[in-house]
């Protein structure tokens, strides 16, 4: 007979290979007297190991169990009779056990289910997180689980353990849900932080123009420092600073930067001049002397530092949201080019609103032209290398200091005798547009050159990456 | 019997029967007779003072004073640069460090070829991970698929030497873009399908940061090329220097994992979802409560699962990579032998060398008389959940039912906030259990269980502390190597301990053990040992003996010696000797020597050693690769 044959069998010297005989005589049994099979097989456990040891009575408690436990689960696919004869077969176990060593030992308060389900069930964040068994083998292992601990759940290691619990977790295909990262909150000091250039430029010019002579000149040279040392605060603080880590940009910009500034300031006024063949004296600051000094553009880019700074956070926000929504580089580029052109339509608008209000305000006329493009490149430059593309904008902000610089140094050129032919480009230029022709130009183009290269560059994925780098 | 010629080139180990008597000492500086420089490859670990296993790394090289040690370290945060060195050993001929937190890009931007050979490798790689069987130890056998990803690794370390740029390539969109091409091909794993655009952004900015050594300067003829064994103290970034040397210059490698890599990894990874970071893997080798192997910076913690799974197969197949070039791992305990085995080590190579300690420190107490009290259990260690103090009190209860007189020592210091608020949980717990009690009507009262700290009047150093108890008892669920069970055995204390970890392997037959989370279990052995003091003495010498003969810092050195003379004498390097111009010496090498062949013959011993015998002493070298032996494997 089947199951007599597998008992003889089953008192080999490997205590733990005769107890998965018996139940595995216990399983492929399908008549009454099975349970007694059973029962003398898992006696005989019981009692080796009682006798090996006092340490192990509990190991051979639930052991035990678990042979209810699987002849439970068993039981249930099988027949009636089969569930009667087990279970009386566990129970005399049970008895035989206590009999042998602990009479307080009872049966287990864990259920007669599934073992390995019911660690799955305490194990289970670390099994649904799990991506692969070796995953779980750890997290078992930092739980305490051993070898040992796997052998009570039949299986030779925990690394054939963690398997099994790897193959039976539920995976619907359903990905967790993805959050998005919570947007960063502008910040309100930083946020003042941004009007800082603008009110120190407005305080300046109003002391320009309500000074004279020497005073005029203290007041002038305090308002360029305190203006300069606002701005450098802005550019390190806020949306339009460099994040941590990243490099440090090079100082050559903001030289560049500063003489683009000076030059829309003070550019005009000696280039119209020198076409009249002056300049006859210094600027004295006012917008009529023979250097006329524009202060109407030089407000309105100094003002519209709150909303280069605003417009930069929100690009970088939306970015980060799409960045996050995405499910592929294509997608994210396609979904982030018309954020960047509405972000930065949306400052060229605010610094028009800017311009055209100051120059209401000073009563004094404004380039539009030279005035948006010069703010157009300065914002793009600072959003290029805010995230991280350093090389362009500095290449791109030397040119057009280099393009302006010559087209002022030709005119003056020009009178050299001989060297008339010199002055004919930038003469025609400001006789077509007007002197304010030659930054509107060269600005134009760099900020275009800017804003195609923005196009490619910023809509790629890992320029936002490098961002969200902590 | 196999009688085909040796396939092993000449081993230049001098045996002692070819020598007169009078002449077996070894001559200083050399191992067996040859010259060995060691390359010594850490992360986040040996010249820094908070580096991992200091201790280790610092007795091994001052242990083997007669090898020439050359260090490269890489570094793991601006702090631990700021802290400096320890003092490094004489014999240390050059520390080469370089950081693996910052990264500044060189500025190369690559031509077209580059760029083809960069798409070409990195493709692989990522391909290879994507397809998931970069990790897989079965698939490793199979050859082509399993050579994919050392074959892009290797790729990539060559194109990073030969143009440099590597960092900036591999944090470029086009990184991005093979990343999101291989995750979408057919036949990617399930989860690198889901990837969506930060998952990618992600995985390969850890790429990136993993694959920083590869940029290095240090795989030159005079650097990593130069030395003559590789010894990486951890897996990860610390062996791929050592895998490179290998590639380019043939260099063997041997790699010391007393933690394991990839486990740590795996922890890490989970760590910031469950919360589950009581690693297993507590103990440093230096037996001095050394950090374990924690993951490196920038870990993915809590990341989506398709970051963890891409992560978990670049760790497994770097891992098996660097196991299959190893000439030989090592491990601490059988538990890190198990998991090296499973990500793909040969057996063959495998060898387990315990950590060493300091036996010195409690040797008055191991070799004096007994002095404890007769009645006193001491528990030793950090408090922290994982060592289950709460079972331990409910055992001790038990012990008193049985043994009136018992008192029970707890010494330990809480390891952060949560072990000072276990700690506190105990004490109200012990409070609970044992009311005070006094020796008479007029006596003051005590509770029998004290907790204190080293340094403490009863306790200043932890001999005096387990030289107070007459048994030690460890309650631990949780725990690595069992450094404060080791440490009772060099006391020759008899130990009660639980079930976990290495406790077995490291107890053997000399104390008694019991499953964990059974206070009755552990009552029962601790009463058993308190009633039998004989019994407990025998244990105690047994511990001891044991202890003296596995867990020493003497053994941990030699058995490393041996390891190295191992590798040496069967990957020898071939030096060509140099002239002081630099040029090759003519016939420093006779051509028999690019022979396989028998070398114990006596007439190629006469011929090799006549070569040997033309170099100066001490030689300009330099390492040539071998093709002979690479060919004959």
């Amino acid at each position: 007979m089947n199951s007599a044959e597998r008992l003889s069998r089953a008192g080999g010297p490997d205590r733990t290979k005769a107890w998965e005989r018996g139940v595995l005589a216990t399983e492929a049994g399908g008549i009454g007297e099975n349970g007694v099979t059973e029962l003398g097989v898992a006696g005989g456990v019981a009692r080796d190991i009682t006798e090996s040891g006092v340490n192990e009575v509990e190991d051979a408690v639930e052991r035990a169990v678990e042979v209810k436990g699987a002849v439970d689960s068993d039981g249930d696919i099988d027949s009636d009779g089969d569930i009667d004869g087990d279970g009386e077969g566990v129970a005399l176990a049970g008895r035989a056990l206590s009999a042998a060593r602990k009479p307080d030992v009872g049966p287990s308060r864990r259920g007669a289910v599934d073992p390995v389900k019911a660690l799955m069930h305490r194990h289970r964040e670390l099994c649904e997180r799990a991506v692969d068994p070796l995953e779980i083998a750890a997290g078992l292992e930092a739980h305490g689980v051993t070898d040992r601990t796997a052998a009570r759940f039949r299986h030779r290691d925990v690394f054939s353990l963690a398997e099994e619990m790897y193959a039976r977790v539920p995976r619907d295909g359903e990905a967790p849900p993805h959050t998005a990262p919570a947007p960063a909150r502008p910040r309100v000091d930083r946020a003042l932080l941004t009007l800082l250039p603008g009110a120190l430029c407005t305080a300046t010019v109003a002391g320009v123009r309500l000074t004279q002579g020497q005073p005029r000149l203290i007041v002038a040279a305090a308002g360029v420092i305190a203006v300069a040392l606002g701005l450098g605060a802005v550019l390190r603080h806020g949306p339009l600073g460099l994040r941590r880590g990243a490099s440090s940009g090079r100082h050559a910009s903001s030289v560049w930067t500063g003489w683009l500034l000076a030059y829309t300031a003070l550019g005009d006024g000696l280039l119209r001049a020198a076409l009249a063949g002056g300049p006859d004296g210094l600027p004295t600051g006012t917008a009529d002397g023979p250097w006329p000094l524009a202060t109407v553009p030089l407000l309105a880019l100094t003002l519209a530092c709150t909303p280069a700074a605003w417009t930069t956070h929100l690009f970088a926000t939306r970015a980060r949201r799409t960045l996050a929504a995405s499910r592929g580089l294509e997608e994210f580029a396609t979904s982030v080019r018309p954020l960047l052109f509405g972000t930065f339509t949306l400052y060229v608008g605010a610094l028009a609103a800017l311009l055209t209000l100051c120059a209401a305000v000073l009563d004094e006329p404004a380039s539009y032209a030279a005035t948006l493009t010069l703010g157009a490149l300065l914002l793009l430059a600072r959003l290029l290398t805010v995230h991280g593309f350093t090389h362009a904008p500095a290449v791109v902000l030397a040119a057009t200091t280099a393009a302006e610089a010559v087209a002022l140094a030709t005119v003056f050129a020009g009178r050299l005798p001989g060297c008339a032919a010199l002055a004919v480009p930038v003469e025609t230029l400001a006789e077509a547009w007007g002197p304010a022709g030659v930054p509107a130009l060269s600005c134009g183009a760099a900020s275009l050159t800017l804003l195609i290269h923005a196009a490619r560059t910023l809509t790629r994925a890992s320029a936002h990456a490098r961002a969200n780098r902590p | 019997m196999d009688n085909r010629p040796s396939r092993h080139r000449l081993v230049r180990i001098r045996s002692s029967r070819c020598e007169p008597s009078g002449q077996r000492r070894l001559p200083k500086r050399e191992i067996g007779g040859a010259l060995v420089r060691i390359g010594l490859l850490t992360e986040g670990g040996y010249p820094y003072v908070s580096g991992d296993a200091v201790l280790w790394c610092d007795r091994l090289v001052r242990g083997l004073g007669q090898h020439e040690f050359d260090i490269y370290a890489l570094s793991r945060s601006e702090r631990q640069e700021d802290e400096g060195w320890v003092a490094l050993p004489p014999h240390v001929d050059r520390v080469r460090t370089a950081p693996l937190w910052s990264a500044e890009c060189d500025g190369v931007v690559y031509g077209r070829r580059a760029r083809r050979r960069f798409a070409e490798a990195y493709g692989e790689l990522v391909a290879a991970l994507c397809q998931g069987d970069a990790s897989d130890p079965l698939a490793g056998s199979s050859g082509a698929e399993a050579d994919r990803f050392g074959y892009a690794l290797y790729g990539l370390a060559e194109l990073a030497r030969d143009e440099g740029g590597l960092m900036g390539a591999l944090r470029s969109e086009h990184a991005v873009r093979t990343l999101e091409r291989a995750c979408r091909a057919p036949g990617a794993l399930r989860t690198a399908r889901e990837a969506r655009v930060p998952e990618l952004l992600a995985v390969a900015d850890h790429i990136e940061r993993a694959l920083r050594p590869l940029s290095l300067d240090w795989y030159e003829e005079d650097g990593l090329g130069a030395v003559d064994l590789c010894h990486a103290t951890s897996g990860g970034a610390a062996a791929l220097p050592g895998l490179l040397a290998r590639h380019f210059s043939g260099v063997p490698l041997l790699v010391t994992e007393y933690g394991v890599r990839l486990r740590s990894h795996y922890l890490a990874s989970g760590a910031g979802a469950s919360g589950a970071g009581t690693s297993g893997e507590s103990a440093g080798p230096g037996g001095s409560g050394a950090p374990g192997a924690p993951g490196a910076p920038g870990e993915a913690t809590g990341a989506a699962p398709a970051v963890r799974a891409l992560l978990a197969v670049f760790h497994g197949g770097l891992a098996a990579e660097v196991y299959r070039q190893a000439a030989f791992v090592t491990s601490g305990n059988a538990h890190a032998r198990r998991w090296q085995e499973r990500c793909g080590a040969d057996r063959a190579k495998l060898r387990t060398v315990h950590p060493g300690m300091d036996a010195s420190r409690f040797a008055d107490v191991g070799e004096s008389p007994d002095a404890a009290e007769p009645n006193t259990l001491v528990w030793m260690g950090r408090v922290e959940p994982a060592k289950d103090l709460v079972s331990l009190l409910h055992a001790f209860a038990k012990v008193r039912e049985g043994e009136p007189k018992a008192r029970l020592r707890i010494v330990g210091a809480p390891a952060g906030a949560e072990g000072a608020a276990y700690l506190g949980h105990c004490k109200a717990l012990a409070a609970q259990l044992f009311p005070d009690e006094a020796e008479g009507p007029h006596a003051v009262g005590d509770n029998p269980v004290s907790f204190e700290e080293i340094g403490g009047p009863e306790a200043p150093t932890p001999a005096d502390a387990y030289a107070s108890g007459a048994v030690i008892v460890l309650s631990s669920v949780v725990e690595g190597f069992p450094i404060g069970l080791a440490e009772a055995m060099f006391c020759g204390r008899a130990t009660v301990s639980t079930d976990v970890g290495a406790v077995v392997e490291v107890i053997g037959g000399t104390g008694l053990v019991v499953p964990p989370r059974n206070p009755r279990a552990l009552a029962e052995a601790c009463v058993a040992l308190l009633r039998d003091p004989e019994r407990r003495a025998r244990l105690g010498a047994a511990a001891r003996a044991r202890a003296l003969e596995l867990f020493t810092v003497e053994q941990n050195i030699t058995a490393f010696h041996g390891i190295y003379l191992e590798i040496v004498s069967r990957c020898p390097v071939t030096r060509a000797a140099l002239e002081g111009s630099g040029d090759p010496q003519p016939f420093a090498v006779p051509a028999e020597a690019h022979l396989p062949g028998r070398w114990a013959d006596p007439v190629a011993r006469v011929a090799a050693r006549g070569g040997q015998g033309g170099t100066a002493q001490p030689p300009v070298t330099a390492t040539a690769g071998n093709p002979a032996v690479e060919a004959a494997r």
